[in-house]
């Protein structure tokens, strides 16, 4: 059996795929793998909506595209994205990397992603914070789609305001009820197209830690 | 019983709890606050600059704030309010005691909401908002998108 942590490093989000379809059996563990996520008084929320249809990947990926963009233009031009590419030395680069995010290019890869999973939660059956739920459930999606190979995303960017989760129910004909279901993200899943440099920076366990108390940095002898 | 003080205190406290679930999510969940007022209100105008002037006409006749002014620039993407004499102010002023920014203004959804309602406006964004409770003014950056190619005009908003 593989090393579960070894599954959970080597994870990245990957946002250019391959045309291949991905196969039925594929996508169903991806499935059963969120299905077992754990739950608040065994609720199970979780609804899923997959989608394979060009046309209505487009409409995500569009409505992805204006939902990064509006704001990261925004951003842009009150100088935040450019402090935070600020690491990157190259300037035309980085006026590259700059551009690709305040475009909303950085989300619209739902159009090339061969299965996108919208991740919605019902708030009608009982509930105990749904979104948490929602949230361990792609967790569980993401690792089982890289454990079998795949490349995977968790987008929030089209759902990201009240007006775009409205209009992405609409897409997918989910009820637009603010008291029936709750879409908190897509998942998007297919063969990767990219090699993307990993391990990203992480911060160190020394740096998040504390041991008994808030702010306790070092760990106290134990038995 | 002060109303407004009231009204005030339960919206503070129901944006700090909204905040502290949601970070900065909170400002991009609450953009509908506020439009049923002005959904409710005859905003007419054929142009931007029109229906951004009928709304500040009902906001003013209403009570909501004493002045409101407003210009276009940036591209035609920036949208600068300066409100005086808000009566929301004491929320942010309390907001702020907390630690929080103030992210979240009813009137500016209002212009928002009928930007896209009136004027088929793709999408809009409070970018920001800095209330200040010493002269009682509130400057708010808000970015207007009339179609889907404005989204990437930039440009320097500190020069605007």
């Amino acid at each position: 059996m593989q090393d579960i942590l070894d599954v959970i490093t080597s994870r990245k989000s990957i946002r250019r795929y391959k045309p291949d379809p991905v196969p039925d059996e594929m996508i169903d563990k991806v499935l059963e793998a969120a299905r077992w996520a754990p739950t608040g008084e065994n609720y199970q929320p979780w609804r899923f909506v997959v989608v394979r249809d060009q046309q209505t990947r487009n409409k995500i990926g569009d409505l992805a595209r204006v939902g990064s963009g509006s704001k990261m233009t925004a951003w842009y031009c009150l100088g935040h994205m450019q402090e935070r590419f600020a690491g990157i030395k190259d300037p035309v680069k980085r006026a590259e990397v700059l551009r690709f995010m305040y475009s909303g290019e950085v989300s619209e890869f739902a159009r090339q992603s061969p299965v996108v999973i919208a991740v919605i939660g019902t708030l009608m059956e009982g509930s105990v914070d749904v979104p948490y739920d929602l949230s361990a459930a792609i967790e569980n999606m993401l690792l089982m789609a890289h454990a079998q190979g795949l490349g995977g995303c968790w987008v929030h960017g089209p759902v990201a305001t009240t007006r775009d989760a409205k209009k992405f129910k609409q897409i997918l004909g989910i009820p637009t009820g603010m008291g029936e279901y709750k879409v908190i993200a897509y998942v998007s899943i297919g063969w990767a197209a990219e090699a993307r440099k990993h391990p990203r920076p992480k911060k160190n366990l020394e740096d998040l830690v504390y041991w008994e108390k808030f702010g306790q940095t070092e760990r106290p002898r134990h038995g | 019983m002060d109303r407004n003080a009231l009204l005030n205190q339960m919206l503070y406290r129901m944006e700090e709890v909204f905040w502290h679930e949601l970070s900065d999510c909170a400002s991009w969940k609450t953009e509908y606050v506020g439009i049923d007022f002005i959904q409710a209100q005859d905003i007419k105008g054929a142009n931007e600059d029109e229906v951004i002037r009928s709304c500040i006409d009902h906001i003013k006749a209403s009570g909501l704030a004493q002045e409101v002014d407003f210009s276009i620039t940036g591209n035609d993407i920036l949208l600068k309010l300066q409100v005086r004499g808000c009566q929301l102010m004491l929320k942010e002023t309390l907001l702020r005691k907390g630690g929080i920014k103030p992210y979240s203004c009813p009137l500016a959804n209002m212009i928002r909401d009928q930007l896209i309602e009136k004027l088929g406006y793709e999408t809009t964004y409070l970018a920001d908002m800095a209330a200040d409770e010493k002269t009682g003014c509130c400057a708010l950056k808000v970015a207007i998108y009339a179609t889907p190619e404005k989204i990437g005009a930039v440009s320097d908003w500190s020069k605007e």
